[in-house]
Protein backbone atom coordinates (compact mmCIF):
# COMPACT_ATOMS: atom_id res chain seq x y z
CA UNK A 1 0.00 0.00 0.00
CA UNK A 2 1.93 3.04 -1.35
CA UNK A 3 -1.00 5.02 -2.70
CA UNK A 4 -2.71 5.44 0.75
CA UNK A 5 -1.19 8.77 1.42
CA UNK A 6 -2.72 11.17 -1.46
CA UNK A 7 -5.53 9.64 -3.47
CA UNK A 8 -9.53 9.51 -2.22
CA UNK A 9 -10.34 5.99 -1.64
CA UNK A 10 -12.86 4.22 -2.48
CA UNK A 11 -13.95 3.32 0.62
CA UNK A 12 -14.48 7.05 1.49
CA UNK A 13 -12.18 8.28 3.40
CA UNK A 14 -8.66 9.75 2.15
CA UNK A 15 -6.59 12.90 2.46
CA UNK A 16 -9.08 15.39 1.07
CA UNK A 17 -12.34 14.03 3.06
CA UNK A 18 -13.29 15.57 5.80
CA UNK A 19 -15.80 13.12 8.02
CA UNK A 20 -18.74 15.03 9.45
CA UNK A 21 -18.28 16.28 12.95
CA UNK A 22 -19.26 18.66 15.47
CA UNK A 23 -17.19 21.45 13.15
CA UNK A 24 -19.50 20.46 9.97
CA UNK A 25 -21.72 23.28 8.84
CA UNK A 26 -25.43 22.10 9.63
CA UNK A 27 -28.63 22.74 7.32
CA UNK A 28 -29.01 25.93 8.87
CA UNK A 29 -25.77 27.41 8.94
CA UNK A 30 -25.37 26.61 5.36
CA UNK A 31 -28.53 28.33 4.37
CA UNK A 32 -27.64 31.32 6.49
CA UNK A 33 -24.67 31.84 4.64
CA UNK A 34 -26.31 31.55 1.58
CA UNK A 35 -26.49 34.73 -0.38
CA UNK A 36 -29.48 35.52 -3.27
CA UNK A 37 -32.43 33.58 -3.52
CA UNK A 38 -31.64 31.06 -1.68
CA UNK A 39 -30.95 33.59 1.50
CA UNK A 40 -34.93 34.81 0.99
CA UNK A 41 -36.29 31.79 0.92
CA UNK A 42 -34.36 30.82 4.09
CA UNK A 43 -35.62 33.87 5.31
CA UNK A 44 -38.83 33.47 4.60
CA UNK A 45 -39.75 30.08 5.76
CA UNK A 46 -37.33 30.95 9.11
CA UNK A 47 -39.44 33.43 9.60
CA UNK A 48 -42.80 31.49 9.03
CA UNK A 49 -41.31 28.58 11.52
CA UNK A 50 -40.58 31.19 14.06
CA UNK A 51 -43.66 32.56 13.89
CA UNK A 52 -45.75 29.70 14.05
CA UNK A 53 -43.68 28.26 17.61
CA UNK A 54 -44.04 31.65 18.96
CA UNK A 55 -47.91 31.05 18.09
CA UNK A 56 -47.75 27.71 20.05
CA UNK A 57 -46.21 29.37 23.06
CA UNK A 58 -48.32 31.96 23.34
CA UNK A 59 -51.75 30.14 22.59
CA UNK A 60 -54.11 28.98 25.27
CA UNK A 61 -55.28 26.08 23.37
CA UNK A 62 -55.01 23.22 25.49
CA UNK A 63 -52.99 20.92 23.30
CA UNK A 64 -54.05 17.31 22.45
CA UNK A 65 -52.26 14.47 23.31
CA UNK A 66 -54.46 12.15 20.54
CA UNK A 67 -55.05 13.73 16.82
CA UNK A 68 -57.97 11.50 16.35
CA UNK A 69 -59.86 8.37 16.08
CA UNK A 70 -57.15 5.05 15.36
CA UNK A 71 -57.24 4.51 11.82
CA UNK A 72 -57.87 1.06 12.51
CA UNK A 73 -60.30 -0.24 13.39
CA UNK A 74 -62.57 2.95 13.34
CA UNK A 75 -61.95 4.60 10.01
CA UNK A 76 -61.07 1.58 8.30
CA UNK A 77 -64.36 -0.22 9.43
CA UNK A 78 -66.36 2.91 8.66
CA UNK A 79 -64.62 3.23 5.44
CA UNK A 80 -64.95 -0.22 4.86
CA UNK A 81 -68.52 -0.65 5.13
CA UNK A 82 -69.50 2.78 3.60
CA UNK A 83 -67.43 1.33 0.40
CA UNK A 84 -69.37 -2.16 0.26
CA UNK A 85 -72.58 -0.30 0.93
CA UNK A 86 -72.29 2.08 -1.90
CA UNK A 87 -70.52 -0.70 -4.54
CA UNK A 88 -73.41 -3.19 -3.06
CA UNK A 89 -76.44 -0.79 -4.11
CA UNK A 90 -74.80 -0.09 -7.54
CA UNK A 91 -74.40 -3.44 -8.58
CA UNK A 92 -77.83 -4.43 -7.21
CA UNK A 93 -79.50 -1.86 -9.14
CA UNK A 94 -77.38 -2.69 -12.09
CA UNK A 95 -78.72 -6.56 -11.90
CA UNK A 96 -82.24 -5.22 -11.31
CA UNK A 97 -82.38 -2.76 -13.41
CA UNK A 98 -80.75 -2.64 -16.81
CA UNK A 99 -80.25 0.23 -18.80
CA UNK A 100 -82.36 0.62 -21.93
CA UNK A 101 -81.22 0.43 -25.21
CA UNK A 102 -83.27 2.58 -28.01
CA UNK A 103 -83.22 1.46 -31.85
CA UNK A 104 -80.03 1.97 -34.04
CA UNK A 105 -78.87 5.43 -35.37
CA UNK A 106 -80.55 6.70 -38.36
CA UNK A 107 -79.81 10.18 -40.20
CA UNK A 108 -83.16 10.11 -41.75
CA UNK A 109 -85.42 9.74 -38.95
CA UNK A 110 -85.86 12.46 -36.37
CA UNK A 111 -87.07 10.72 -33.20
CA UNK A 112 -90.16 12.35 -31.59
CA UNK A 113 -88.04 13.23 -28.44
CA UNK A 114 -84.56 13.71 -27.94
CA UNK A 115 -83.67 13.77 -24.59
CA UNK A 116 -80.04 13.42 -23.50
CA UNK A 117 -78.86 11.90 -19.75
CA UNK A 118 -80.48 13.40 -17.03
CA UNK A 119 -77.35 15.29 -16.11
CA UNK A 120 -77.53 17.37 -18.97
CA UNK A 121 -81.09 18.59 -18.90
CA UNK A 122 -79.89 21.92 -17.38
CA UNK A 123 -77.45 22.58 -19.90
CA UNK A 124 -80.72 21.38 -22.22
CA UNK A 125 -82.87 23.49 -20.60
CA UNK A 126 -80.51 26.98 -21.10
CA UNK A 127 -80.93 26.33 -24.49
CA UNK A 128 -84.80 26.54 -24.55
CA UNK A 129 -84.64 29.83 -23.03
CA UNK A 130 -85.05 31.71 -26.08
CA UNK A 131 -88.44 33.13 -25.10
CA UNK A 132 -86.31 35.90 -23.17
CA UNK A 133 -83.60 36.03 -25.88
CA UNK A 134 -83.93 39.71 -26.13
CA UNK A 135 -85.47 41.28 -29.64
CA UNK A 136 -84.04 44.52 -30.82
CA UNK A 137 -86.25 46.79 -32.43
CA UNK A 138 -83.31 48.37 -33.89
CA UNK A 139 -82.51 45.56 -35.70
CA UNK A 140 -86.39 45.19 -37.16
CA UNK A 141 -87.46 42.17 -34.04
CA UNK A 142 -84.38 40.24 -35.52
CA UNK A 143 -82.31 38.57 -32.54
CA UNK A 144 -79.28 39.53 -31.36
CA UNK A 145 -78.10 36.20 -30.83
CA UNK A 146 -79.04 32.83 -32.20
CA UNK A 147 -80.93 30.87 -30.02
CA UNK A 148 -78.35 28.40 -29.89
CA UNK A 149 -75.66 31.02 -28.95
CA UNK A 150 -78.18 32.27 -26.14
CA UNK A 151 -78.44 28.58 -24.81
CA UNK A 152 -74.01 28.57 -25.07
CA UNK A 153 -73.86 32.55 -23.47
CA UNK A 154 -76.37 31.54 -20.58
CA UNK A 155 -74.52 28.23 -19.92
CA UNK A 156 -70.97 30.25 -19.95
CA UNK A 157 -72.58 32.79 -17.44
CA UNK A 158 -73.61 30.04 -14.91
CA UNK A 159 -70.14 28.33 -14.97
CA UNK A 160 -68.61 31.56 -15.22
CA UNK A 161 -70.18 31.75 -12.03
CA UNK A 162 -69.26 28.77 -10.26
CA UNK A 163 -65.64 29.18 -10.77
CA UNK A 164 -65.30 33.03 -9.23
CA UNK A 165 -67.71 32.25 -6.14
CA UNK A 166 -65.23 31.30 -3.86
CA UNK A 167 -63.80 34.59 -4.89
CA UNK A 168 -66.79 37.02 -4.30
CA UNK A 169 -67.85 35.49 -1.40
CA UNK A 170 -65.47 35.83 0.97
CA UNK A 171 -65.12 35.76 4.82
CA UNK A 172 -64.78 33.24 7.62
CA UNK A 173 -68.50 32.69 7.82
CA UNK A 174 -69.19 28.68 7.47
CA UNK A 175 -73.05 28.11 8.78
CA UNK A 176 -75.90 29.08 5.83
CA UNK A 177 -77.36 30.70 9.26
CA UNK A 178 -75.00 33.20 9.58
CA UNK A 179 -75.42 34.16 5.95
CA UNK A 180 -78.86 34.44 4.95
CA UNK A 181 -77.93 35.41 1.49
CA UNK A 182 -75.93 33.69 0.07
CA UNK A 183 -78.05 30.68 1.43
CA UNK A 184 -80.88 32.07 -0.15
CA UNK A 185 -78.55 32.48 -3.48
CA UNK A 186 -77.35 28.76 -3.33
CA UNK A 187 -81.11 27.29 -2.60
CA UNK A 188 -82.49 29.83 -5.46
CA UNK A 189 -79.59 28.35 -7.85
CA UNK A 190 -80.41 24.82 -6.26
CA UNK A 191 -84.41 25.25 -7.38
CA UNK A 192 -83.08 26.80 -10.60
CA UNK A 193 -80.87 23.99 -11.28
CA UNK A 194 -84.24 21.62 -10.86
CA UNK A 195 -86.59 24.02 -13.09
CA UNK A 196 -84.34 24.34 -15.54
CA UNK A 197 -84.12 20.36 -15.72
CA UNK A 198 -87.88 20.32 -15.56
CA UNK A 199 -87.84 23.03 -18.38
CA UNK A 200 -86.07 20.64 -21.12
CA UNK A 201 -88.28 17.79 -21.07
CA UNK A 202 -91.71 20.13 -20.67
CA UNK A 203 -93.36 18.28 -23.40
CA UNK A 204 -92.93 14.88 -21.66
CA UNK A 205 -94.04 16.75 -18.45
CA UNK A 206 -97.06 18.33 -19.70
CA UNK A 207 -98.25 15.38 -21.24
CA UNK A 208 -97.94 13.45 -18.22
CA UNK A 209 -99.29 15.97 -15.98
CA UNK A 210 -102.39 17.99 -17.09
CA UNK A 211 -102.12 20.49 -15.19
CA UNK A 212 -99.15 22.13 -16.39
CA UNK A 213 -98.50 23.84 -19.52
CA UNK A 214 -95.76 24.67 -21.63
CA UNK A 215 -95.73 28.17 -20.95
CA UNK A 216 -96.93 27.75 -17.45
CA UNK A 217 -93.66 25.54 -17.13
CA UNK A 218 -91.62 28.10 -18.18
CA UNK A 219 -92.87 30.88 -16.06
CA UNK A 220 -92.66 28.62 -12.75
CA UNK A 221 -89.22 28.19 -14.18
CA UNK A 222 -87.59 31.88 -13.50
CA UNK A 223 -90.44 32.46 -10.69
CA UNK A 224 -89.95 29.18 -8.19
CA UNK A 225 -85.99 30.03 -7.86
CA UNK A 226 -86.62 33.17 -6.70
CA UNK A 227 -89.31 32.38 -4.08
CA UNK A 228 -87.30 29.66 -2.83
CA UNK A 229 -84.28 32.30 -2.80
CA UNK A 230 -86.92 34.73 -0.71
CA UNK A 231 -88.65 31.91 1.86
CA UNK A 232 -84.68 30.71 2.52
CA UNK A 233 -83.49 34.12 3.00
CA UNK A 234 -86.33 34.89 5.26
CA UNK A 235 -86.25 31.76 7.80
CA UNK A 236 -82.70 32.26 8.38
CA UNK A 237 -82.96 35.60 9.13
CA UNK A 238 -85.72 34.88 11.98
CA UNK A 239 -83.63 32.34 13.25
CA UNK A 240 -80.24 34.11 13.04
CA UNK A 241 -81.07 36.44 16.14
CA UNK A 242 -81.76 33.17 18.69
CA UNK A 243 -78.96 31.29 17.13
CA UNK A 244 -76.53 33.74 17.24
CA UNK A 245 -76.91 34.90 20.70
CA UNK A 246 -76.47 31.31 21.63
CA UNK A 247 -72.79 30.97 19.52
CA UNK A 248 -71.81 34.75 20.89
CA UNK A 249 -72.46 33.91 24.30
CA UNK A 250 -70.51 30.87 24.38
CA UNK A 251 -67.87 32.46 22.82
CA UNK A 252 -67.01 35.05 24.71
CA UNK A 253 -67.42 32.69 27.67
CA UNK A 254 -64.56 31.37 26.33
CA UNK A 255 -62.64 34.42 25.38
CA UNK A 256 -63.80 37.26 27.14
CA UNK A 257 -63.39 40.81 25.74
CA UNK A 258 -60.17 42.30 26.90
CA UNK B 1 -7.90 -2.19 -5.25
CA UNK B 2 -10.75 -3.55 -3.98
CA UNK B 3 -12.62 -3.15 -0.50
CA UNK B 4 -14.41 -5.42 1.05
CA UNK B 5 -18.40 -4.74 1.61
CA UNK B 6 -18.34 -4.79 5.39
CA UNK B 7 -21.20 -4.89 7.00
CA UNK B 8 -20.60 -2.46 10.62
CA UNK B 9 -23.69 -3.22 12.10
CA UNK B 10 -22.78 -6.95 11.78
CA UNK B 11 -26.52 -8.22 11.34
CA UNK B 12 -26.06 -11.39 10.83
CA UNK B 13 -24.44 -11.89 14.11
CA UNK B 14 -27.35 -10.02 15.55
CA UNK B 15 -30.02 -12.19 14.53
CA UNK B 16 -28.19 -14.84 15.33
CA UNK B 17 -28.43 -13.98 19.01
CA UNK B 18 -31.73 -13.38 18.99
CA UNK B 19 -34.81 -16.12 20.35
CA UNK B 20 -36.63 -15.74 17.36
CA UNK B 21 -39.90 -18.07 15.54
CA UNK B 22 -39.39 -19.10 12.42
CA UNK B 23 -41.84 -16.61 11.19
CA UNK B 24 -39.89 -13.58 12.57
CA UNK B 25 -36.43 -14.34 11.33
CA UNK B 26 -37.47 -14.69 7.74
CA UNK B 27 -39.34 -11.21 8.56
CA UNK B 28 -36.35 -9.28 9.77
CA UNK B 29 -34.46 -11.25 7.01
CA UNK B 30 -36.38 -9.55 4.19
CA UNK B 31 -36.51 -6.36 6.05
CA UNK B 32 -32.75 -5.85 6.61
CA UNK B 33 -32.30 -7.16 2.90
CA UNK B 34 -34.08 -3.80 1.86
CA UNK B 35 -32.81 -2.09 4.78
CA UNK B 36 -29.05 -2.44 3.81
CA UNK B 37 -29.96 -1.31 0.00
CA UNK B 38 -32.82 1.70 0.87
CA UNK B 39 -31.55 2.59 4.51
CA UNK B 40 -35.30 2.15 5.27
CA UNK B 41 -34.40 3.35 8.67
CA UNK B 42 -33.81 6.90 7.93
CA UNK B 43 -37.24 7.23 6.25
CA UNK B 44 -38.97 5.55 9.58
CA UNK B 45 -37.45 8.15 11.58
CA UNK B 46 -38.51 10.58 9.12
CA UNK B 47 -42.19 9.56 9.67
CA UNK B 48 -41.63 9.38 13.46
CA UNK B 49 -40.94 12.88 13.95
CA UNK B 50 -43.34 13.76 11.76
CA UNK B 51 -45.56 11.68 13.57
CA UNK B 52 -44.77 13.41 16.58
CA UNK B 53 -44.12 16.99 15.73
CA UNK B 54 -48.45 16.58 14.22
CA UNK B 55 -49.35 15.27 17.67
CA UNK B 56 -47.78 17.60 19.71
CA UNK B 57 -48.50 20.96 17.22
CA UNK B 58 -52.10 20.38 16.66
CA UNK B 59 -54.22 22.80 18.53
CA UNK B 60 -57.23 21.97 20.18
CA UNK B 61 -60.10 22.38 17.22
CA UNK B 62 -62.43 24.85 16.22
CA UNK B 63 -65.43 22.01 16.86
CA UNK B 64 -63.71 21.01 19.96
CA UNK B 65 -63.21 24.85 21.01
CA UNK B 66 -66.55 26.00 20.67
CA UNK B 67 -68.43 22.41 21.39
CA UNK B 68 -69.91 22.32 17.95
CA UNK B 69 -69.96 18.29 18.17
CA UNK B 70 -73.44 18.20 17.73
CA UNK B 71 -73.82 20.99 14.32
CA UNK B 72 -70.92 18.97 13.02
CA UNK B 73 -71.35 15.43 13.25
CA UNK B 74 -75.16 15.98 12.14
CA UNK B 75 -74.09 17.11 8.69
CA UNK B 76 -71.42 14.23 9.18
CA UNK B 77 -72.39 11.95 6.66
CA UNK B 78 -72.78 14.33 3.52
CA UNK B 79 -69.06 14.34 4.46
CA UNK B 80 -68.54 10.53 2.41
CA UNK B 81 -70.06 12.32 -0.70
CA UNK B 82 -66.90 13.06 -2.54
CA UNK B 83 -65.58 9.56 -0.98
CA UNK B 84 -68.66 8.23 -2.95
CA UNK B 85 -67.72 10.07 -6.34
CA UNK B 86 -64.31 8.67 -5.93
CA UNK B 87 -66.09 5.03 -5.06
CA UNK B 88 -68.48 4.59 -8.14
CA UNK B 89 -65.15 6.30 -10.61
CA UNK B 90 -63.41 3.58 -9.76
CA UNK B 91 -66.43 1.18 -9.94
CA UNK B 92 -67.29 2.48 -13.67
CA UNK B 93 -63.21 2.52 -14.70
CA UNK B 94 -63.18 -1.14 -14.16
CA UNK B 95 -66.17 -1.69 -15.69
CA UNK B 96 -65.28 0.39 -18.73
CA UNK B 97 -61.89 -1.31 -18.82
CA UNK B 98 -63.57 -4.51 -19.30
CA UNK B 99 -66.47 -3.07 -21.58
CA UNK B 100 -63.66 -1.63 -23.64
CA UNK B 101 -62.17 -5.55 -24.76
CA UNK B 102 -65.40 -6.02 -26.82
CA UNK B 103 -66.44 -2.67 -27.97
CA UNK B 104 -65.83 -1.51 -31.49
CA UNK B 105 -66.23 2.20 -32.48
CA UNK B 106 -67.33 1.71 -35.90
CA UNK B 107 -70.24 3.43 -37.20
CA UNK B 108 -69.78 1.39 -41.08
CA UNK B 109 -72.03 -1.36 -41.63
CA UNK B 110 -75.77 -1.69 -40.90
CA UNK B 111 -76.34 -1.95 -38.73
CA UNK B 112 -73.42 -0.25 -37.25
CA UNK B 113 -70.33 -2.21 -36.32
CA UNK B 114 -70.74 -0.13 -32.97
CA UNK B 115 -74.24 -0.63 -32.66
CA UNK B 116 -74.11 -4.62 -33.39
CA UNK B 117 -70.96 -5.21 -30.81
CA UNK B 118 -73.42 -3.46 -28.34
CA UNK B 119 -75.89 -6.31 -29.13
CA UNK B 120 -73.66 -8.96 -28.88
CA UNK B 121 -72.68 -7.80 -25.42
CA UNK B 122 -75.86 -7.86 -24.17
CA UNK B 123 -77.61 -10.78 -25.59
CA UNK B 124 -74.41 -13.27 -26.12
CA UNK B 125 -71.20 -12.09 -23.50
CA UNK B 126 -71.46 -14.26 -20.65
CA UNK B 127 -72.20 -11.43 -17.83
CA UNK B 128 -72.12 -8.71 -20.56
CA UNK B 129 -75.73 -7.07 -19.37
CA UNK B 130 -74.26 -6.69 -16.25
CA UNK B 131 -71.42 -5.34 -16.69
CA UNK B 132 -72.72 -2.61 -19.16
CA UNK B 133 -75.24 -2.12 -16.28
CA UNK B 134 -73.23 -1.55 -13.96
CA UNK B 135 -71.03 0.79 -15.72
CA UNK B 136 -73.93 2.69 -16.63
CA UNK B 137 -75.31 2.71 -12.94
CA UNK B 138 -71.68 3.50 -11.73
CA UNK B 139 -71.66 6.57 -14.04
CA UNK B 140 -75.24 7.93 -13.01
CA UNK B 141 -73.95 7.62 -9.07
CA UNK B 142 -70.73 9.04 -9.95
CA UNK B 143 -72.89 12.07 -11.37
CA UNK B 144 -74.96 12.36 -9.10
CA UNK B 145 -72.44 11.89 -6.05
CA UNK B 146 -70.54 14.99 -7.68
CA UNK B 147 -73.75 17.27 -7.55
CA UNK B 148 -74.16 16.55 -4.19
CA UNK B 149 -71.11 16.92 -3.22
CA UNK B 150 -70.64 20.41 -4.71
CA UNK B 151 -74.07 21.12 -2.66
CA UNK B 152 -72.49 20.34 0.29
CA UNK B 153 -69.29 22.19 -0.19
CA UNK B 154 -71.15 25.14 -0.61
CA UNK B 155 -74.02 24.94 1.83
CA UNK B 156 -70.90 23.89 4.55
CA UNK B 157 -69.04 26.84 3.23
CA UNK B 158 -65.92 24.96 2.70
CA UNK B 159 -65.38 26.74 -0.30
CA UNK B 160 -63.99 29.56 1.70
CA UNK B 161 -60.18 30.51 2.14
CA UNK B 162 -57.41 28.63 2.17
CA UNK B 163 -59.76 25.91 -0.27
CA UNK B 164 -60.69 28.07 -3.12
CA UNK B 165 -58.50 26.65 -5.47
CA UNK B 166 -59.57 23.42 -4.78
CA UNK B 167 -63.50 24.37 -5.64
CA UNK B 168 -61.96 25.61 -9.08
CA UNK B 169 -60.75 22.52 -9.64
CA UNK B 170 -63.40 21.06 -8.17
CA UNK B 171 -65.63 22.99 -10.67
CA UNK B 172 -63.37 21.56 -13.91
CA UNK B 173 -63.71 18.34 -12.17
CA UNK B 174 -67.54 18.45 -12.69
CA UNK B 175 -67.40 19.63 -15.96
CA UNK B 176 -65.60 17.14 -17.27
CA UNK B 177 -67.62 14.22 -15.14
CA UNK B 178 -70.57 15.63 -17.36
CA UNK B 179 -68.51 15.73 -20.32
CA UNK B 180 -67.26 12.24 -19.34
CA UNK B 181 -70.83 11.04 -19.47
CA UNK B 182 -71.89 13.37 -22.52
CA UNK B 183 -68.98 11.34 -24.52
CA UNK B 184 -70.09 8.60 -23.17
CA UNK B 185 -73.82 8.32 -24.26
CA UNK B 186 -72.39 8.69 -27.91
CA UNK B 187 -71.06 5.20 -27.88
CA UNK B 188 -73.80 2.28 -28.65
CA UNK B 189 -74.42 4.81 -31.76
CA UNK B 190 -78.56 4.29 -31.42
CA UNK B 191 -80.90 6.82 -32.12
CA UNK B 192 -80.60 8.59 -28.87
CA UNK B 193 -76.71 8.79 -29.26
CA UNK B 194 -76.57 10.18 -32.65
CA UNK B 195 -79.36 12.49 -32.01
CA UNK B 196 -77.75 13.95 -29.13
CA UNK B 197 -74.61 14.10 -30.77
CA UNK B 198 -76.63 16.13 -33.23
CA UNK B 199 -77.45 18.85 -30.77
CA UNK B 200 -74.06 18.78 -29.09
CA UNK B 201 -72.87 20.03 -33.04
CA UNK B 202 -75.32 22.41 -33.24
CA UNK B 203 -74.02 23.67 -30.29
CA UNK B 204 -70.43 23.46 -31.09
CA UNK B 205 -71.37 25.50 -34.79
CA UNK B 206 -73.36 28.43 -32.84
CA UNK B 207 -69.96 29.51 -30.76
CA UNK B 208 -69.10 32.82 -32.00
CA UNK B 209 -65.68 32.70 -34.02
CA UNK B 210 -64.35 29.64 -33.56
CA UNK B 211 -67.25 27.49 -34.42
CA UNK B 212 -66.73 25.95 -37.53
CA UNK B 213 -63.04 24.92 -35.47
CA UNK B 214 -64.35 23.99 -32.45
CA UNK B 215 -67.18 21.06 -34.65
CA UNK B 216 -64.14 19.84 -37.03
CA UNK B 217 -62.02 19.26 -33.50
CA UNK B 218 -64.66 17.75 -31.85
CA UNK B 219 -66.55 15.96 -34.43
CA UNK B 220 -64.57 15.95 -37.20
CA UNK B 221 -66.70 17.47 -39.92
CA UNK B 222 -70.46 19.35 -40.10
CA UNK B 223 -72.30 16.06 -39.33
CA UNK B 224 -72.52 13.29 -36.82
CA UNK B 225 -70.62 10.21 -38.30
CA UNK B 226 -67.78 8.04 -38.34
CA UNK B 227 -65.04 10.55 -37.67
CA UNK B 228 -67.31 11.71 -34.34
CA UNK B 229 -67.77 8.56 -33.10
CA UNK B 230 -64.09 7.96 -32.83
CA UNK B 231 -63.20 11.10 -30.97
CA UNK B 232 -65.49 10.72 -28.79
CA UNK B 233 -64.04 7.14 -28.40
CA UNK B 234 -61.13 8.30 -27.53
CA UNK B 235 -62.15 11.35 -25.99
CA UNK B 236 -64.25 8.70 -23.13
CA UNK B 237 -61.35 6.06 -22.75
CA UNK B 238 -58.26 7.65 -23.45
CA UNK B 239 -58.05 11.81 -22.73
CA UNK B 240 -60.66 12.20 -20.15
CA UNK B 241 -59.20 9.01 -18.00
CA UNK B 242 -56.00 10.27 -17.80
CA UNK B 243 -56.95 14.00 -16.79
CA UNK B 244 -60.00 13.62 -14.84
CA UNK B 245 -57.67 10.68 -12.62
CA UNK B 246 -55.12 13.18 -12.25
CA UNK B 247 -57.02 16.57 -11.40
CA UNK B 248 -59.15 13.52 -8.75
CA UNK B 249 -55.71 13.18 -7.37
CA UNK B 250 -54.63 16.57 -7.11
CA UNK B 251 -58.09 17.60 -5.50
CA UNK B 252 -57.83 14.84 -2.78
CA UNK B 253 -54.09 15.50 -2.37
CA UNK B 254 -54.72 19.24 -1.17
CA UNK B 255 -57.61 18.11 1.12
CA UNK B 256 -55.27 15.97 2.36
CA UNK B 257 -52.73 18.47 2.61
CA UNK B 258 -55.21 21.42 4.05
CA UNK B 259 -57.78 18.81 6.20
CA UNK B 260 -61.46 18.96 6.23
CA UNK B 261 -62.77 22.51 6.64
CA UNK B 262 -64.84 22.87 9.97
CA UNK B 263 -68.03 24.14 10.38
CA UNK B 264 -66.81 28.18 12.10
C1 LIG C 1 -64.67 13.80 -9.61
C2 LIG C 1 -65.21 14.56 -8.75
C3 LIG C 1 -64.77 14.79 -7.30
C4 LIG C 1 -64.13 13.94 -6.42
C5 LIG C 1 -63.68 12.51 -6.66
C6 LIG C 1 -63.98 14.67 -5.18
C7 LIG C 1 -63.41 14.15 -4.03
C8 LIG C 1 -63.32 14.84 -2.84
C9 LIG C 1 -63.03 14.25 -1.55
C10 LIG C 1 -62.78 12.77 -1.29
C11 LIG C 1 -63.02 15.26 -0.63
C12 LIG C 1 -62.81 15.09 0.88
C13 LIG C 1 -64.00 15.59 1.67
C14 LIG C 1 -65.32 15.01 1.28
O1 LIG C 1 -65.36 13.85 0.89
O2 LIG C 1 -66.32 15.74 1.31
C15 LIG C 1 -63.28 16.49 -1.34
C16 LIG C 1 -63.33 17.75 -0.76
C17 LIG C 1 -63.61 18.93 -1.44
N1 LIG C 1 -64.17 19.02 -2.70
FE1 LIG C 1 -64.31 17.48 -3.99
N2 LIG C 1 -64.50 15.94 -5.33
C18 LIG C 1 -65.00 16.05 -6.61
C19 LIG C 1 -65.66 17.13 -7.16
C20 LIG C 1 -65.77 18.38 -6.55
C21 LIG C 1 -66.58 19.48 -7.02
C22 LIG C 1 -67.48 19.44 -8.25
C23 LIG C 1 -66.37 20.52 -6.15
C24 LIG C 1 -66.96 21.92 -6.17
C25 LIG C 1 -67.25 22.61 -7.18
C26 LIG C 1 -65.44 20.08 -5.14
C27 LIG C 1 -64.95 20.87 -4.12
C28 LIG C 1 -64.35 20.37 -2.98
C29 LIG C 1 -63.85 21.17 -1.89
C30 LIG C 1 -63.85 22.72 -1.81
C31 LIG C 1 -63.40 20.28 -0.92
C32 LIG C 1 -62.81 20.62 0.45
C33 LIG C 1 -63.96 20.49 1.43
C34 LIG C 1 -63.55 20.53 2.87
O3 LIG C 1 -62.37 20.72 3.14
O4 LIG C 1 -64.44 20.35 3.71
N3 LIG C 1 -65.12 18.76 -5.40
N4 LIG C 1 -63.47 16.21 -2.68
Amino acid sequence: MTDDTDQTRTDGSGPNIVPPDDETPTWHERKERSEGLSRVTYEYFERGRLEDQRLRQDSDYIERDVLGFPTWPHETIRNLSIASFFVGIIIALSATLPPHFGDEADPSVTPEIIVPDWYLYPAFGLLQLDPINPELALLGGEKLMSDELYGIAATTVVIGVLFIYPFVNKGSARRPIEEPFWAAVGMGGLMFGFTISVLSIDQIVADRMPGLTAPLIFDLTLLLPLVTAFITYAVLKAMQEGYMYELNRRYYRLRPPR
Amino acid sequence: MSVKPQDEFDRKAWLQEQDLTHLETIYLKILIYFDTRFRLVDYLEMMESLYYKANLQMPKSHTEQYNLDNKFWYWYPLYSLGLLTLLAYIVAAVSGALLGLYYAPSAEGDPSTAYSQMIFIMDELDFGLMLRSIHRWAAQFMVAAVFLHMLRVYFTGAYKEPRELNWVIGVILLILTIAFGYTGYLLPWNQLSMWAGQIGLEMALASPLIGEWLAQLMFGGFEVGQPALMRMYIVHVFLFPFIVTGLIIVHIGIVWMQGIAEPH
